[in-house]
C-alpha cells in the first residue's frame, strides 16, 4: 500500500524524542491522524498541501520581500501535518509558564522601582544596567495594575529524552499568533472533521480575551474605550498579523502618522476631527515609540506618546521596557526570580547558560565551542548565533574576536538535540525539529494561555534552527482534551 | 474612521473604477480595430488613458497588440492595469480591518491574476478578448461583492463617493476625448465610430431603445452627460455622489460637509439644467473641461477636510 511505503519510510534518529513515534510505535495521541493519514494516497495528501497553499496565497496571509523595487508575495511555508500535545503535557507547561510569566512580572515590577532584587544581590547589578533594553524612562512609574508583560509568548523546546526547557522569554512584541490561527482554520479546510474526531481544543477565543484584557486597562472610566492596534506599516513582515488581530478584535489599525499627542493624551486623525485614544497595543519597538524620548529619526512612532503613558493618559501594551526581563543574559536568572518572589522551585527548567563576561564560564565556553550555540543577547528571530556543531573554524575564530571586545553582550548553550515531529515532505513523511511558543495573556483576573500556539520546524534536513528567517515553517498544534 | 482609512478607501475605489474603465474601453476598442476599413488608431484610448506624449502615441497608435500589453500588464505604465490593481491592492491592504474579509481576498486575487504570466503571454499570443473578459469579470467581482458585503457605513460612503467621482470624469473624459478626434464636428454621421463610443460606455442598447433615428452624434452627447437613468452619465454620477455624501453629514464636522455640499449640489444643478442646446452653445469642450475641473476640486477639498492626515 502506498501509504504504509508514507509511514514506513519515517526514520528517526537515534538519540531523538519523536513526537510522533516511541520504540517504533505511534503514540497513542498521533494514532486517529495516522489512521486518517493511512486512508489517504499520496495523490490526495499532495492536493492537500496545494489547497493549503492556495488558500495561503488567496487570502494574502503572505509577507513581501521587495527586490529591485517590486514587491514579491511569499508565504510562510505551512506542513500539513499537526503537532499534537497530549492534555497532560498541556497542563504542566501551562503550570509552567504561568509560574514564569508571575516571576517576571515582579522582576519587571521591581527593577523599575525598589529594585530588592538588585540589592539582595540576587540578579547582578550590572547586568540590570549593561542592557539596553533597560530604560531609565520607566523608573518609578507604576503602570495600570502593575502588569508588564500583558502578551507572551514563550518558547519551548525538548531535548532527547522529552524534558521541556524554557528557550526564549519574549516579552516585547511577541509575534506569530496569527499563525496559531490561521493554520488552524487551514486544517479545517484540508481535513475535514478530523479536528472534532480528535477532541482538539480550541484556540479561536484568543482575540476575545486579548480584547477583554486591553478594554480593562482604559485609564479614561468610559464604556466604550478607544483601542487601537499600532503598526508599523504595511511593509512590516508581520503586518498581515497586526490586520488579522484588529480585525478579529474590531479595534482600530493605526500608524504612528495617524496619532497625535496633545496636552499629553494621545488622538487619532478620524473624518470627523480627533478622537482621544485609551489603549494602544502597540507593535513598535521602544526605540521607535517616540522619537522625543528614544531614536530621534524614528518615523513609526508618535512624538509625545511616552509623556502621554507617563502622566497615566494612555495605556501601552506591552509595557515599555520590557526587554530588560527577556535579555538573555537575564534569562539564566529566571529561575532565581522564581525562588526569590514566589518562593518555589521552577516548574520548567532552563537550558543551561553560560555568560560570556565570566571569566570562568567563557573559558569553558572556548574550549567546547562545537558543541555550543553562541547568542547575542539582543537579537531575536535567529540572527546573531552561531551554531557550533556546524560552523567552520574560521567563523569560531572570528565570533570569538567578536566575543572578546564586549563579552557582555554574547552567553552561550549546549545545543540541544530538539525534538522531531513528522513533516508532508514529496509523498514521505521525515522528521523534522521542532519547538512551541505558547501565548500567554495577562490581564487584571490572571493569566491565561489558550491551549495550543506556534509550533515551528526547521524544514531543512538536520537543521536545528526553528526560525522563519533562517528557513523554518509552522504547523498547526493540536492541545488534546483530556 | 481614521482619515488615513479613509482616504486608502477613496483612492481603493477610484483605481477600481478606472481598471473597469480602462478593460471596457479594451475591449470594445479592440473589437471596433477589427471592424475597421481603414488602419484602426488608438490614439484617442492612449491620450485618455496614459501618459504617452503625442510622438510617443503616435508611434504605437496602430500596433494593436503592443498597445494592450502597455494598457494592461505593462510595469513602466503608471496607468497599466497591472499598476492600477496594484495601488487599489495596496490600499486595500492597510485598511484590511475596514473591509470585509471577502473584499480584500477578491482584491488580492485579482492582483495575483493580473500578475499571471500565462495571461501576459495570452495577451500577445491569443484571443485578447478571452483575457480582458476574465479581468473584467474579477473586477465585476469586486462590484458585487462590494454592494453585498460591505456594511453601510462611513467607509462605504467613501467608496461611492470615490467610485462615481471617477465614473463622472471618465465619462466626461472619453465624450470629449473622442470628439476631438472628429474635431468637434457633430454633423458627421459615422454610424460605426458613435455605435463603439456607446459600447465602450455599456450604453448602446440604451441609445437603441431611446432614439430611433439612427445616429445623431447630439444623442450622443445628451444620452452620456444628461440622461439620468444611464449609469455612466455624467448625470448619474454626480447624483449618486451626492447621494452618498449625505450620509457623511454629521455635527462633527458641519462646517467642511456643508462646503463640500455647497460644490458637489453646484455643479449638479449644472449638469442637470443643461441641454444639449446649451452645452453645443458654451462648447463642447470648454463644458466638459468645466465639469471635469468641478468634481476634481471636490476631490482636492475632501482631501483637505477629510483625508488631511499627514
Amino acid at each position: 500500500m502506498q501509504t504504509n511505503e508514507l509511514l514506513n519510510s519515517y526514520n528517526v534518529g537515534g538519540h531523538t524524542w519523536d513526537e510522533m513515534y516511541a520504540h517504533q510505535a505511534v503514540r497513542p495521541q498521533y494514532q486517529g491522524v495516522v489512521d486518517f493519514l493511512q486512508q489517504m494516497s499520496i495523490e490526495e495528501l499532495n492536493k492537500k498541501e496545494e489547497l493549503a497553499k492556495r488558500l495561503f496565497m488567496s487570502q494574502g496571509i503572505t509577507f513581501t520581500v521587495y527586490s529591485s523595487g517590486e514587491g514579491i508575495e511569499k508565504i510562510f511555508p505551512f506542513d500539513i501535518i499537526p503537532r499534537i500535545i497530549t492534555a497532560t503535557e498541556w497542563s504542566y507547561i501551562e503550570a509552567g509558564i504561568r509560574q514564569r510569566l508571575k516571576a517576571l512580572n515582579l522582576f519587571l515590577k521591581d527593577v523599575y522601582h525598589n529594585q530588592f532584587i538588585l540589592k539582595d544581590g540576587v540578579v547582578p547589578v550590572e547586568m540590570v544596567y549593561s542592557c539596553p533594553h533597560f530604560l531609565r524612562e520607566m523608573h518609578g512609574f507604576s503602570i495600570p495594575h502593575d502588569i508588564y508583560v500583558h502578551i507572551a509568548g514563550i518558547d519551548l523546546i525538548r531535548d532527547q529524552d522529552g524534558t521541556f526547557y524554557i528557550l526564549e522569554d519574549n516579552l516585547r512584541t511577541p509575534s506569530g499568533v496569527s499563525y496559531m490561527l490561521e493554520n488552524r482554520e487551514i486544517t479545517k479546510r484540508i481535513f475535514p472533521d478530523l479536528i472534532p474526531k480528535n477532541n482538539v481544543r480550541t484556540v479561536t477565543e484568543y482575540p476575545d480575551i486579548l480584547h477583554r484584557n486591553l478594554v480593562s486597562l482604559s485609564p479614561r472610566q468610559t464604556a466604550h474605550p478607544t483601542i487601537v492596534l499600532l503598526t508599523p506599516g504595511i511593509y512590516n513582515s508581520a503586518y498581515f498579523e497586526h490586520t488579522t488581530l484588529a480585525r478579529l478584535m474590531g479595534v482600530e489599525l493605526v500608524e504612528g502618522r495617524d496619532l497625535v499627542v496633545d496636552n499629553h493624551r494621545v488622538y487619532m486623525k478620524t473624518t470627523a476631527g480627533l478622537q482621544q485614544v485609551d489603549v494602544i497595543y502597540r507593535r513598535v519597538d521602544d526605540d521607535f515609540l517616540d522619537p522625543l524620548v528614544f531614536q530621534p529619526d524614528s518615523m513609526l512612532g508618535v512624538a509625545g506618546i511616552m509623556s502621554a503613558y507617563r502622566k497615566g493618559n494612555v495605556a501601552i501594551v506591552n509595557a515599555v521596557g520590557n526587554g530588560v526581563a527577556d535579555d538573555k543574559a537575564i534569562y539564566a536568572f529566571v529561575p532565581a526570580m522564581i525562588r526569590y518572589y514566589l518562593n518555589e522551585e521552577p516548574i520548567l527548567k532552563n537550558v543551561p547558560t553560560y555568560q560570556l563576561g565570566n571569566a570562568d564560564e567563557s573559558e569553558y565556553v572556548f574550549a567546547n565551542m562545537a558543541s555550543m550555540v553562541v547568542k547575542r543577547t539582543n537579537e531575536s528571530g535567529g540572527y546573531g548565533m552561531l551554531m557550533g556543531n556546524v560552523a567552520s573554524e574560521e567563523e569560531m575564530y572570528r565570533y570569538k574576536t567578536e566575543i572578546l571586545k564586549d563579552p557582555r553582550q554574547y552567553i552561550a548553550q549546549p545545543i540541544i538535540n530538539l525534538s522531531s515531529a513528522p513533516c508532508y515532505m514529496h509523498g514521505r513523511l521525515k522528521p523534522r525539529r521542532v519547538d512551541l511558543r505558547p501565548y500567554a495573556l495577562c490581564g487584571p483576573e490572571g493569566i491565561q494561555i489558550v491551549p495550543g500556539g506556534l509550533t515551528r520546524v526547521a524544514l531543512r534536513e538536520g537543521s536545528l534552527v526553528v526560525n522563519s528567517s533562517q528557513g523554518g515553517g509552522s504547523k498547526d498544534t493540536w492541545v488534546l482534551a483530556g | 474612521m481614521l482619515s488615513r482609512v479613509a482616504d486608502s478607501l477613496y483612492w481603493m475605489s477610484r483605481y477600481m473604477e478606472r481598471t473597469d474603465g480602462i478593460l471596457r474601453m479594451l475591449k470594445i476598442n479592440y473589437a471596433s480595430s477589427q471592424d475597421d476599413s481603414q488602419e484602426f488608431s488608438w490614439k484617442p484610448v492612449l491620450r485618455i488613458f496614459t501618459y504617452l506624449d503625442e510622438e510617443q502615441s503616435t508611434a504605437i497608435a496602430h500596433q494593436t497588440r503592443t498597445v494592450l500589453q502597455y494598457m494592461v500588464t505593462a510595469r513602466e505604465n503608471a496607468n497599466s492595469v497591472l499598476n492600477i490593481v496594484t495601488k487599489a491592492r495596496e490600499n486595500a491592504r492597510s485598511v484590511q480591518d475596514h473591509i470585509t474579509k471577502e473584499l480584500w481576498q477578491c482584491l488580492n486575487d485579482f492582483y495575483h491574476t493580473i500578475r499571471d504570466e500565462q495571461l501576459v503571454r495570452g495577451l500577445h499570443q491569443d484571443d485578447p478578448v478571452s483575457i480582458l473578459d476574465i479581468l473584467i469579470r474579477q473586477g465585476l467581482l469586486y462590484y458585487g461583492i462590494t454592494d453585498i458585503t460591505m456594511a453601510r457605513g462611513e467607509g462605504y460612503a467613501f467608496i461611492n463617493i470615490g467610485k462615481f467621482l471617477e465614473r463622472g470624469v471618465q465619462s466626461a473624459d472619453i465624450l470629449d476625448i473622442k470628439f476631438s478626434d472628429r474635431n468637434y464636428d457633430l454633423t458627421r454621421t459615422d454610424t460605426t465610430y458613435w455605435k463603439y463610443l456607446l459600447l465602450s460606455v455599456s450604453g448602446y442598447e440604451l441609445y437603441l431603445k431611446t432614439y430611433r433615428t439612427g445616429f445623431d452624434a447630439r444623442n450622443v452627447v445628451e444620452q452620456t452627460v444628461l440622461n439620468e437613468d444611464f449609469p455612466r452619465s455624467v448625470i448619474y454620477s454626480i447624483n449618486q455622489m451626492q447621494r452618498y455624501f449625505q450620509r457623511l453629514k454629521s455635527d462633527r464636522n458641519r462646517e467642511a460637509w456643508g462646503k463640500i455640499d455647497f460644490m458637489i449640489g453646484r455643479i449638479q444643478s449644472k449638469v442637470k439644467y443643461s441641454t444639449v442646446e446649451s452645452i453645443l452653445r458654451e462648447g463642447l469642450h470648454p463644458y466638459l473641461n468645466g465639469v471635469k475641473e468641478d468634481l476634481y476640486e471636490v476631490g482636492n477639498v475632501l482631501n483637505q477636510h477629510y483625508f488631511a492626515y499627514l
